[in-house]
């Protein structure tokens, strides 16, 4: 595997007003790389997310995607630099056809309409969602849903693809596909995948590395086994003995 | 198939406006200030809802058909410019003031934008009251449209307005149009994919304000005389009543909802100083009774399922 860096966070910090989300953070994700970041709830995860992909600015630290400071770019910015999340909630167009939900994530980065229509279809075929076009997304089950909302972001071949919570409700079956999918995008587009998820299994059986966030501070980094046996983070997960 | 039957609709609804500008061939009286009123009151009604595709109600439109009217006021009785050059210069004046308001503005959105976009309206309305060189309250006289145009007005507003809703109904429907409709939706996805959701609403506010300048200089040229309160936030409470009973679904909601109301209103008339009555009971009527106006009664005709409201998430 590459050892290139795509995205690098610096020393990240983010407050609310008194409260500090994400406090001096550093972390690294290489090319070719599916990076867990994980913690229990309220580690961080999503501010994290929300700072790296524009949403949030960071109020200290410094964020590099290739190379380049995105620390005070926006969401779209991010995007056209090869940067894409998707969303825990809320994270399709309800009220729109499967295939229009594609499409939109492909008029900004796509100039000629017969080049939108190729993408959106070859999107769909490797989501499988070619079967579901002209539903309406807001209609779907929920394990179409959470594969229509990839959809959106995959759909723009960003280089770094940020999924929060992706695997949420869906049952072992929806998990095992959800994961031969990512596994296959990874390898077919080279891109690297940065993975917020509460499915210990599943993180554990995809990503090559974790890092793992307790109250927003850095706890730990490594393998998957070496994580499984961090005492720090099998602490912060199951709570000190007594 | 749904789209297919969806221009059914429009289509249907088109023709019925080519058959009131025929009826203008029988006369040039009452008949045919009818049909120019309704065509113009049609085309402000899809200007409205086009703002409404990403979510907005755009009180402002009654500001911007205001300038249309005495950009085009000016430019023929002042400077003696060309009909044409000064229904031109009225859209395009619509639409460069909207894109200053509209980028100051549309950073906010849903009530926010709303009010801010009705004090637009009644700012500008107090201000053509302080310019004497557009006839302050008395208003500005003698807009007549040319000579050669005289016997032939209310062809060329049908023309206009025709035109004018094929290019709306065309850009709703180009992918362009999908991101308006998907920024309604959610447009932090749509932000999230790379569109800058700012400018395209801002583009959007300019695209419905150009053809609100077009209606300004209609109206004025139709009339012959303007005031400010012809541009008043009550012009703006028409138009939502236009499409709440003709639809929002469909561009087809708004030529609907325009030409019935416009009728119906040569009815209200009668009724003096309770007019107004009549278009809000025609908002409440159609907002409780049918949620999707007359186009969402004839989808039920035809058995098609209701489609998603162009409808403002406030």
């Amino acid at each position: 595997m590459t050892t290139e860096i795509l995205l690098k966070v610096e020393k990240l910090t983010r407050r609310f007003g008194g409260l500090t989300a994400v406090s001096n953070l550093s972390f690294d994700v290489q090319k070719g790389e599916i990076l867990g970041l994980i913690g229990p709830n309220g580690a961080g995860k999503s501010t994290t997310f929300n700072c790296v992909s524009g949403f949030y600015p960071a109020s200290e630290g410094r964020i590099e995607f290739l190379g380049e400071n995105i620390s005070k770019m926006n969401t779209a910015q991010v995007c056209h630099k090869g940067l894409v999340r998707t969303f825990q909630h809320d994270s399709l167009l309800t009220d729109m056809t499967v295939y229009d939900n594609i499409l939109i994530a492909t008029f900004s980065t796509i100039s000629v309409k017969s080049e939108r229509v190729r993408r959106v279809h070859e999107t769909a075929e490797i989501l499988n969602l070619s079967d579901h076009l002209q539903e309406i997304a807001g209609n779907l089950p929920h394990g179409l849903q959470r594969m229509v909302s990839i959809a959106i972001a995959f759909a723009t071949r960003p280089k770094l693809l940020c999924l929060d919570e992706p695997l949420t409700g869906l049952n072992q079956t929806e998990v095992g596909g959800a994961l031969a999918i990512f596994r296959r995008i990874r390898d077919e587009f080279k891109l690297s995948i940065l993975l917020v998820e509460h499915n210990m299994k599943a993180v554990m059986e995809i990503c090559d590395r974790i890092v793992v966030l307790d109250h927003g501070i850095f706890l730990a980094a490594g393998s998957p086994l070496e994580i499984k046996q961090n005492p720090a983070v099998i602490s912060a997960y199951l709570g000190k003995r007594a | 198939m749904g789209n297919a039957r969806g221009s059914t609709i429009l289509y249907v609804a088109l023709l019925s406006l080519l058959a009131l500008g025929g009826s203008l061939f029988a006369g040039t009286g009452f008949a045919a200030s009818l049909v120019i009123w309704v065509s113009i009151n049609i085309l402000l009604a899809a200007s409205f809802r086009f703002v409404q595709l990403i979510g907005e109600l755009n009180f402002a439109i009654a500001g911007f058909v205001g300038v249309g009217a005495y950009v085009a006021g000016v430019c023929t009785t002042k400077l003696g410019v060309p009909f044409v050059i000064a229904l031109v210069s009225a859209a395009l004046a619509a639409t460069l003031l909207s894109l200053i308001v509209g980028y100051i503005t549309l950073r906010t959105k849903g009530p926010y934008f709303m009010l801010i976009s009705f004090a637009f309206t009644e700012v500008l309305r107090m201000v053509y009251t302080q310019i004497d060189y557009i006839g302050s309250n008395s208003g500005m006289l003698g807009v007549f449209p040319p000579v050669l145009l005289t016997d032939y007005y209310p062809t060329f507003v049908v023309a206009v307005v025709l035109l004018s809703l094929i290019v709306l109904y065309k850009i709703e429907q180009s992918d362009f149009g999908k991101v308006l409709v998907a920024i309604r939706n959610n447009d932090a996805i749509v932000q999230t994919v790379g569109i800058n959701v700012h400018l395209t609403k801002v583009s959007c506010l300019a695209i419905s304000s150009f053809v609100a300048g077009i209606c300004g200089a209609l109206l004025a040229h139709a009339n012959n005389v303007i005031s400010p309160d012809d541009f008043s936030f009550l012009l703006a409470v028409y138009t939502l009543a236009y499409i709440k009973v003709g639809g929002e679904s469909h561009i087809a909601g708004p030529i609907l909802g325009a030409s019935v109301l416009t009728l119906l209103a040569q009815v209200a008339m009668g009724f003096g100083p309770f007019e107004h009555i009549f278009y809000g009971a025609a908002i409440v009527i159609a907002v409780l009774l049918m949620p999707d106006g007359l186009v969402g009664i004839i989808r039920k005709f035809l058995g098609l399922p209701p489609k998603p409201q162009a409808a403002a998430k406030h």
